[in-house]
C-alpha cells in the first residue's frame, strides 16, 4: 500500500511544480477517491480530476502528468484496446460491463473484468510493493506486479511519453469523441485578460478587453440596482408599521421596512488619457457609463493637460472639445481649470474620482486645489492604474496627491479596475448603519484608517 | 444503502441521462466520499439535470435554492415566522404565561420558517440539495456556504447548533458569471461538463424525442454540432436541440436541407446576430456535416 500511497504523492508534488494549487485537504480526497473507483485506469484518471483539478484550463496539463505518473495504467489505454476502458462510450453505456470491455477488447484477459473491477477495492488490489522512485517518475517501479494482476504480459513495456504525444492524450481525455474546448478555454482567457496589466496592454488586449466589458456592464447596469432596492431587510419603519398593524385591532402583524433609497450622490470622474494609462482610463470611462442611473448626476471628464467632456456614442469614445493626447500632462493645469470652471457647482454630495498616474512632467502639482477639492465634496478618491511600485518614482507627483485625497486605490487591472468601480453607489448614509454589518463600506469610508494611503 | 460503480452508473441510465465516464465517476465520488459536487460549464448542457438526476437515483427528495444577486440568509437559511409569533404572544397573554414560558413558545421550531438550505439538513431522510448557479449569489454569501457545506450543520441563536442527522448530497452549479473563491473550490469535487459530441447528441435526441429517424437525429446532432463551433453569442443548448428536432418532427420532415433549417433557425438561435450569421453558412454547414 505504501508504494501507491508514495506514487499518488509524487503525482500531487508534480502537479503543484506544474504549477496546480493542490491543498492537503485535495490531497487527502483524492486518496479516498482512488479507494473508492480501484485502480481502474478510466475512473481513476476521471477521480483524480474531479479531487485535483478544480479548473477546466487545467485538465490538459493533469492529463499530461497524470499519463507521465501513470504511463503503464495510460498506455494499455493507447496501445492495448482501441475501446478500453478509457473510452468514454463503451464505459457510458454501463459498466457492469466491465465484461462488455472485454468483448471489445479481446487482448485484455477475461480475468480483468474481476481484477480491474471497480468494486476491487485497495485493499486487494494488487499494488506495486516498492517505491516509486521520484526522479524518474514516468519509469514506475512495479509495473511489471501491476501489469501481471491484470493480464497483461510483463513484457509489454509502455514507451516513455514523448512531446508529441501529449496532445493525443489531451485529446483522449476529452469528456467526449469530438467535445469543443471553446468554453472552458475562452474562461481560461478571459480570466487572463482580467488580471493583465494595464501597463502591459496591447491595442489587441483593448480591442478583447472592450469585448469582455460587455458581460461586466451588464453586471454593472444590474448588481448596485438590485442591491439598492432590496428593501425587505434593513431599518424598521416604525409609523408605517404601527399604521398597517391598526388595521389588525392594533396587533403589528406586518412589518414594514425602511425602502433602501439609492444615495444622492453626483460622480465626477477625471480620466487621464495620455501615455500608458489610457487604455485603463478608456475602459474606466466606458464602464461609468453604464453606472448613469445609479447617480443623481454623473460627469466624466477626459484630461491631458485640460480637461474635455467624455461620452459614449455608438460605442466609440467622444471628447468634446477635441483633446490632444500627445500634449505634455499636466495635473496641475486640469485642477485649476477644473476649479475655475465646475468649482462652484461642486458640494458635499459630489464624488470626485480621479484615474491616473499623476505624472506631472515635474510641473506645480497645485496641491492647494486638491485640497480645496477635498473639502468641499464628499469624497474625492484615486484610483491608480500604476503599479504600486512605481508611484512616486520619476516625475509622479502621486505620493504627494495621495496625502490630499480620501483614498488611493490600485486599478492595475480589469478586475481590480470593475471592482472598484461597482463598489462606488451605495445607500443613504442613516439606513447604511442597520446594514454596517452584512456589508463592505464603500471603500472611502474605511480609507482614513489606512486602507490604501501609503 | 450501499452506492457502488455500478449504482450509479445503472441510476443514470434509468432515468434516461446519456453520461459518460467523467460524469459517473464524479457523481458516485460525491455520494461515495459525501462531498459537495461542483458543476461547471456553459448554459444548457444538463449541470442541473445531474441534480434532479441524482434525486431519481437516491428515490431523496431534491431541494433547490436558485441563487442571486442580493440572496441573504433569511432567504437561504431561516426566518422566524413573526405573524404566528405575534398571535401567540396574544394568546399567551389572555392565559396569563410569564415571559420565559411565553418566550419557549415563541422561540420552537414550530415558529421557524426554514428555508431551503435549513430544510436539506433538518430532513429526517438524505436530500439532494442543488445550489444552483452559486456564481449569481454575492461572495458574502459564497462565503456563509462554506461553513455549511464542511460540516452540514446551522446555529440559529435562540435553538442551537442543528446538525444534518444525514448530509444531504449537495450538488452546486455555477455558469462561471463569477469567479467562485478558492475556498468553495476547495471544499467540492469538481466536474466539467461540456457540450456532447455528435455521438451523444444523437443517442439523447433518440432518447428524448420519441419517433425520431436515426438517420435524421443524427444529421439535427451533427448540424447543431457545427452550429456551435461557429463563433456564437449563444450557442444552442441541449435543450434547444431538442426543441428543434421536435420541430423537424412536427414539420414531417425527412432529411435536413437548407430551406427548412432556414425557417426553423429561431428555435436555436436566439439573438439576430448569431441567426444572421448562421443563415449564410447554413449551406457549408450542411455539406460539412
Amino acid at each position: 500500500m505504501t508504494t501507491l500511497f508514495g506514487r499518488l504523492h509524487d503525482f500531487v508534488a508534480a502537479l503543484r511544480a506544474a504549477g496546480i494549487r493542490v491543498s492537503v485537504g485535495e490531497t487527502m480526497d483524492a486518496m479516498r477517491a482512488v479507494a473508492a473507483v480501484g485502480l481502474w485506469p478510466g475512473p481513476m484518471r476521471e477521480a483524480l480530476a474531479a479531487a485535483l483539478v478544480k479548473d477546466e484550463a487545467d485538465r490538459p496539463l493533469f492529463d499530461r502528468i497524470f499519463d507521465r505518473c501513470f504511463s503503464s495504467a495510460a498506455s494499455r489505454g493507447k496501445s492495448g484496446q482501441p475501446a478500453g476502458a478509457t473510452d468514454p462510450q463503451a464505459a457510458g453505456q454501463g459498466r457492469a460491463g466491465a465484461s462488455s470491455c472485454g468483448e471489445k477488447a479481446p487482448s485484455r484477459a477475461p480475468d480483468h473484468a474481476n481484477a480491474d473491477h471497480p468494486r476491487f477495492k485497495g485493499k486487494a488490489a494488487p499494488a506495486p510493493r516498492r517505491h516509486a522512485d521520484p526522479h524518474a517518475l514516468h519509469s514506475l517501479s512495479g509495473r511489471d506486479e501491476l501489469s501481471a494482476a491484470r493480464g497483461i504480459p510483463a513484457g509489454v513495456q509502455p514507451s516513455p511519453p514523448t512531446r508529441g504525444e501529449a496532445p493525443a492524450a489531451a485529446d483522449r481525455a476529452a469528456p467526449f469523441e469530438d467535445a469543443q474546448p471553446g468554453w472552458a478555454a475562452r474562461a481560461a482567457r478571459m480570466r487572463a485578460l482580467e488580471l493583465k496589466p494595464f501597463a502591459a496592454y496591447t491595442e489587441v488586449d483593448y480591442a478583447a478587453a472592450r469585448e469582455a466589458l460587455e458581460k461586466l456592464r451588464r453586471l454593472f447596469q444590474t448588481r448596485p440596482g438590485r442591491r439598492l432596492a432590496r428593501a425587505s431587510f434593513g431599518q424598521l419603519d416604525f409609523r408605517r408599521t404601527i399604521r398597517a398593524g391598526l388595521q389588525r385591532g392594533g396587533v403589528m402583524a406586518e412589518l414594514k421596512m425602511r425602502a433602501r433609497r439609492p444615495d444622492h450622490a453626483e460622480l465626477l470622474l477625471l480620466a487621464d488619457l495620455s501615455g500608458s494609462v489610457r487604455y485603463a482610463a478608456e475602459l474606466a470611462l466606458e464602464l461609468i457609463a453604464a453606472l448613469g442611473r445609479c447617480f443623481r448626476r454623473l460627469q466624466a471628464f477626459a484630461y491631458v493637460d485640460r480637461l474635455s467632456e467624455a461620452s459614449f456614442e455608438r460605442g466609440y469614445l467622444v471628447l468634446t472639445p477635441p483633446l490632444d493626447l500627445y500634449a505634455r500632462s499636466d495635473f496641475g493645469l486640469v485642477l485649476e481649470q477644473l476649479w475655475r470652471e465646475l468649482g462652484p457647482t461642486l458640494n458635499r454630495q459630489t464624488v470626485v474620482v480621479i484615474l491616473g498616474d499623476g505624472r506631472n512632467n515635474r510641473r506645480p502639482p497645485r496641491l492647494e486645489l486638491l485640497r480645496a477639492l477635498g473639502e468641499r465634496c464628499r469624497a474625492v478618491v484615486w484610483l491608480s492604474p500604476e503599479p504600486r511600485e512605481r508611484w512616486g518614482i520619476g516625475d509622479s507627483a502621486l505620493l504627494q496627491y495621495a496625502r490630499e485625497v480620501d483614498a488611493l486605490v490600485s486599478c492595475e487591472n480589469l478586475r481590480q479596475l470593475s471592482s472598484a468601480l461597482v463598489r462606488l453607489p451605495r445607500h443613504k448614509a442613516a439606513g447604511s448603519r442597520a446594514v454596517a454589518g452584512r456589508h463592505r463600506p464603500a471603500f472611502w469610508q474605511s480609507a482614513k484608517a489606512g486602507f490604501a494611503l501609503p | 444503502m450501499d452506492v457502488t460503480p455500478e449504482f450509479v452508473s445503472e441510476g443514470l441510465s434509468r432515468a434516461r441521462y446519456v453520461t459518460n465516464q467523467r460524469v459517473e465517476t464524479a457523481v458516485f465520488l460525491a455520494l461515495a466520499l459525501d462531498k459537495p459536487l461542483l458543476i461547471e460549464g456553459p448554459a444548457g448542457v444538463g449541470k442541473t439535470e445531474v441534480a434532479k438526476v441524482l434525486a431519481e437515483l437516491l428515490d431523496a427528495e431534491l431541494i433547490r435554492l436558485q441563487c442571486y444577486e442580493g440572496l441573504d440568509q433569511a432567504h437561504a437559511l431561516y426566518e422566524w415566522n413573526y405573524q404566528k409569533q405575534l398571535l401567540r404572544i396574544q394568546t399567551d397573554q389572555r392565559q396569563g404565561l410569564n415571559w420565559d414560558e411565553v418566550r419557549q413558545h415563541i422561540f420552537s421550531a414550530d415558529y421557524l420558517l426554514e428555508r431551503p438550505l435549513l430544510k436539506a439538513i433538518t430532513t429526517p431522510h438524505r436530500a439532494v440539495l442543488l445550489i444552483d448557479e452559486v456564481d449569481k449569489a454575492d461572495e458574502e454569501f459564497e462565503a456563509f456556504l462554506l461553513e455549511l457545506l464542511s460540516d452540514f450543520q446551522v446555529t440559529v441563536p435562540e435553538l442551537g447548533t442543528i446538525r444534518a442527522t444525514k448530509a444531504p448530497a449537495a450538488v452546486l452549479t455555477s455558469n462561471r458569471a463569477r469567479e467562485l473563491s478558492e475556498a468553495l473550490r476547495r471544499r467540492c469535487l469538481y466536474l466539467f461538463i461540456d457540450f456532447p459530441g455528435v455521438e451523444q447528441e444523437r443517442r439523447i435526441i433518440e432518447l428524448k424525442v420519441p419517433g425520431m429517424e436515426a438517420r435524421l437525429a443524427a444529421e439535427v446532432a451533427r448540424f447543431v454540432n457545427a452550429l456551435r463551433k461557429l463563433e456564437l453569442r449563444k450557442p444552442p443548448s441541449i435543450a434547444e436541440a431538442l426543441d428543434w428536432a421536435r420541430a423537424l418532427l412536427r414539420l414531417r420532415l425527412k432529411e435536413l436541407e437548407a430551406q427548412s433549417i432556414r425557417s426553423t433557425l429561431g428555435l436555436l438561435l436566439k439573438h439576430e446576430e448569431d441567426r444572421a450569421r448562421a443563415e449564410a453558412r447554413v449551406g457549408a454547414l450542411l455539406g460539412r456535416s
